[in-house]
């Protein structure tokens, strides 16, 4: 597979949210939600950012979209610096960039139509008004596989999936390159998210969307992204295609991750073996010295809690930041080793 | 006899757009050191069901019939004061929210006290004993220092494992957990999930596991009663249910889910909508989104029953059916009395 060109490029991305104290407010302290991050995103392809709770996926997303502004590094899009950019002058790029928010039920206006809510980008961004938004609404609404007649009606008589599928009506109308999906379908029954994610798959190829696919489900992440990236606590320990990081995971992180995620098959289940960590997660305003996960690591050793890792290639594309792999040439340690085998 | 038995619940609440059947004939029943796990969709019934054992439900709600015999004595039949006592030590509940379970004024220690002193008559000193013995149970560090620590001072994992400590103080014979992994981590999940499955297979306790999670039914469940609209659409061993899987619904629910160990193929939904349970369809709960639906549908649908336990509730299987079936589908034994009509609305 050739190559293509990287649409979005991220480069020592930084977000800190300041911790204030006292009447005077003084500062006191940062919550490190995003910590320094390296990735691409390639054109037309699906980039799959997974974590555990509180890990700072959103707030990248956010950041990149420069709906929050970065504490310090660089995003650039189609070969454009974003980070300084003012308003003025990412407004025009706003129509190239839009984003899918998790919960279908708090992102809409309530007291907007569904039509409503879909027409206010194409005026905002002077794309149609009149009889030709209206035309463009029905279109869309079509599209996610609504009906044009749903136009009048108000969020609350639809249900979640039929939510989810406005809010991207909504960052379709704009007619955008790179979407920032949010956890789309965390919020949704299990029978009623394959439809959104077949959708979201379908207009993929339709327009050659990009999209970084931002979940906690790994299972849901594994079906529709290309390359799949893993953060911790602020850092991205992890990145590779998705099968490789799948089959291979390096990271001692990644692996506990894969190996967590039940799978629905009781004859797999009683043969696999899992990996159990031990502790908490740690919290992003005191992250642990070197790296961020040797508090929870099972083969942790002295350079870990002093040094933070260097986030090397291993293979073409495939990154990971951890001392143990370094040290043994690339290797991932098998941490299955010892453990029960789940009867 | 079996420890657990529900038969015919049917429980209501009333709302302002009607009178709502969130359970309507709902049997099954809880072997001594089983697990059984409830999965279906948001609003099929779940926590109402297990409200509904407890006696617990909200004040707008009501047992309108049915029997729930616990060793053989119906609980509904109990009083208040009685209930308390069944509480925490003979079925105890572990709820998807901790905090909202825990007294936030109270301190850990305190609160796993006072159940062993209530239930179990035990002395102050040595119900602090246990404790802490409990508290160690559940892998919580420094079990003694933590004792005096209140609920807001532990992570979200270790709140869910204190809930389990005290659920399981007590000893009790039947433990339900309502989604007691689903506000957590995947990484903590699986702690706490191995916790349960160690702490059964020492107590002995029966769990019912209530999750909309399949993988956490295929890791931990021997049998799977499958919810619907408000009933029971199939039940089966974990192996019946997710290899031979009968009523479409539980179909569709497998074949819908992204797995971790199959990469790509595009994913089969089910269409449509979960159902409104004040617009219930006259016949089978499933009918509007099933791809095999009959003419027949539209009637009461009953329990089929396959053998070896595993039952579902679908005309496909039935020799009336013949003729109409869309898949082919062998006849089973329609258990008779079991077809009820789903709640009609009942406006008032
Ligand atoms: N506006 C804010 N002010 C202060 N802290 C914030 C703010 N937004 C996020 N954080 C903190 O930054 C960290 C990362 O949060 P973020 O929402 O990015 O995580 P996430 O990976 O998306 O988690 P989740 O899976 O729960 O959505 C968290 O500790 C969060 O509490
Ligand atoms: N106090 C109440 N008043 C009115 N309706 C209620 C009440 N409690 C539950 N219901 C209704 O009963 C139905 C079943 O609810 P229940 O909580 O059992 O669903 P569930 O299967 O546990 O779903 P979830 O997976 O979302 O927890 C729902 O339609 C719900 O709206
Ligand atoms: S760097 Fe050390 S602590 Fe971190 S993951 Fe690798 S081995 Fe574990
Ligand atoms: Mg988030
Ligand atoms: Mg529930």
């Amino acid at each position: 597979m050739s190559k293509a060109p990287d649409l979005v490029v991220v480069r020592d991305l930084k977000k800190y949210f300041p911790i204030t104290a006292g009447i005077l407010q003084r500062h006191v302290a940062d919550v490190k939600a995003v910590d320094g991050i390296d990735f691409e995103i390639r054109a037309g392809e699906t980039l799959g950012l997974v974590g555990e709770s509180g890990s700072g996926k959103t707030t990248a997303g956010r950041v990149i979209l420069r709906l929050a502004d970065a504490t310090a590094g660089s995003v650039t899009f189609e070969g454009r610096e974003l980070i300084g950019l003012n308003r003025g002058e990412l407004r025009p790029l706003r129509k190239e960039m839009q984003i899918i928010f998790q919960d279908p039920y708090a992102s809409l206006n309530p007291r907007m139509t569904v039509g409503s809510i879909i027409r206010e980008p194409l005026e905002i961004h002077n794309i149609a008004h009149g009889a030709a938004a209206d035309e463009r609404v029905q279109e869309l609404l079509r599209l996610v596989g609504l009906q044009p007649q749903h136009a009048n009606r108000y969020p609350h008589e639809f249900s979640g999936g039929q939510r989810q599928r406005v809010g991207v009506a909504r960052a379709l109308a704009v007619g955008p390159k790179f979407i920032v999906a949010d956890e789309p379908v965390s919020a949704l029954d299990v029978s009623i998210q394959a439809q959104v994610i077949n959708l979201l798959q379908d207009l993929q190829q339709q327009f050659g969307l990009t999209y970084l696919f931002i979940a906690h489900d790994l299972s849901v992440v594994r079906h529709i992204s290309n390359r799949v990236a893993v953060m911790y606590v602020g850092k991205i320990v992890e990145i590779a295609d998705r099968d490789r990081l799948y089959d291979n995971p390096l990271h001692p992180y990644t692996q506990a991750l894969l190996s967590a995620i039940p799978i629905p098959d009781p004859d797999i289940e009683r043969r696999r073996k899992r990996i159990i960590l031990t502790g908490d997660i740690p919290s992003p305003v005191n992250p642990p010295s070197g790296c961020r996960f040797h508090t929870r690591c099972p083969v942790a050793f002295a350079r870990c809690s002093v040094e933070v890792p260097a986030f090397n290639e291993y293979e073409p594309g495939h990154r990971a930041a951890c001392h143990w792999v370094e040290e043994h040439g690339g290797k991932a340690p098998d941490l299955t080793a010892g453990s029960a085998v789940v009867a | 006899m079996a420890l657990l038995e529900v038969r015919n619940l049917k429980t209501t609440f009333k709302t302002e757009d009607g009178i709502v059947a969130a359970v309507n004939g709902l049997s099954f029943a809880v072997e001594p050191g089983s697990t059984l796990g409830i999965v279906g969709e948001s609003g099929s019934g779940k926590s109402v069901t297990s409200l509904s054992i407890m006696r617990l439900l909200a004040s707008n709600g009501r047992i309108e019939s049915g029997e729930i015999l616990f060793k053989g004595e119906n609980l509904l039949l109990k009083s208040e004061a009685e209930m308390r006592k069944i509480r925490g030590r003979d079925i105890a509940m572990i709820f998807q929210d901790p905090m909202t379970s825990l007294n936030p004024v109270l301190t850990v220690g305190e609160q796993i006290a006072e159940a062993t002193r209530l239930h179990l008559g035990l002395s102050n000193r040595d119900a602090t004993a246990k404790a802490v013995d409990m508290l160690r149970l559940v892998k919580i560090p420094a079990a003694e220092k933590r004792l005096k620590d209140y609920p807001h001072q532990f992570s979200g994992g270790m709140r869910q494992r204190v809930m389990i400590a005290m659920a399981l103080s007590c000893d009790p014979a039947v433990l339900i957990a309502d989604e007691p992994t689903t506000a957590l981590d995947v990484t903590i999940q699986a702690q706490i999930i191995e916790l349960m499955n160690e702490m059964q297979a020492r107590l002995g306790s029966a769990i019912v596991l209530i999750t909309h999670d399949l993988g956490v039914v295929a890791e931990t469940c021997e049998n799977v009663l499958v919810m619907y609209g408000g009933n029971m659409v199939e039940f089966g061993t974990a192996r019946q249910i997710f290899d031979a899987p009968k009523m479409p619904y539980t179909m569709g629910l497998l074949e819908s889910l992204p797995r971790l160990d199959q990469a790509g193929s595009r994913l089969v939904p089910i269409e449509g909508q979960p159902p409104n349970l004040l617009r219930m369809p006259p016949g089978c709960a499933f009918e509007p989104r099933c791809r095999y639906r009959m003419p027949i549908c539209k009637e009461p649908v009953a329990l089929y029953d396959f053998g070896a336990g595993h039952l579902a509730r679908c005309f496909l299987y039935d020799q009336r059916a013949e003729g109409q079936k869309t898949i082919p589908a062998e006849n089973a034994t329609l258990i008779p009395g079991t077809a009820v009509a789903p709640p009609q609305e009942t406006r008032r």
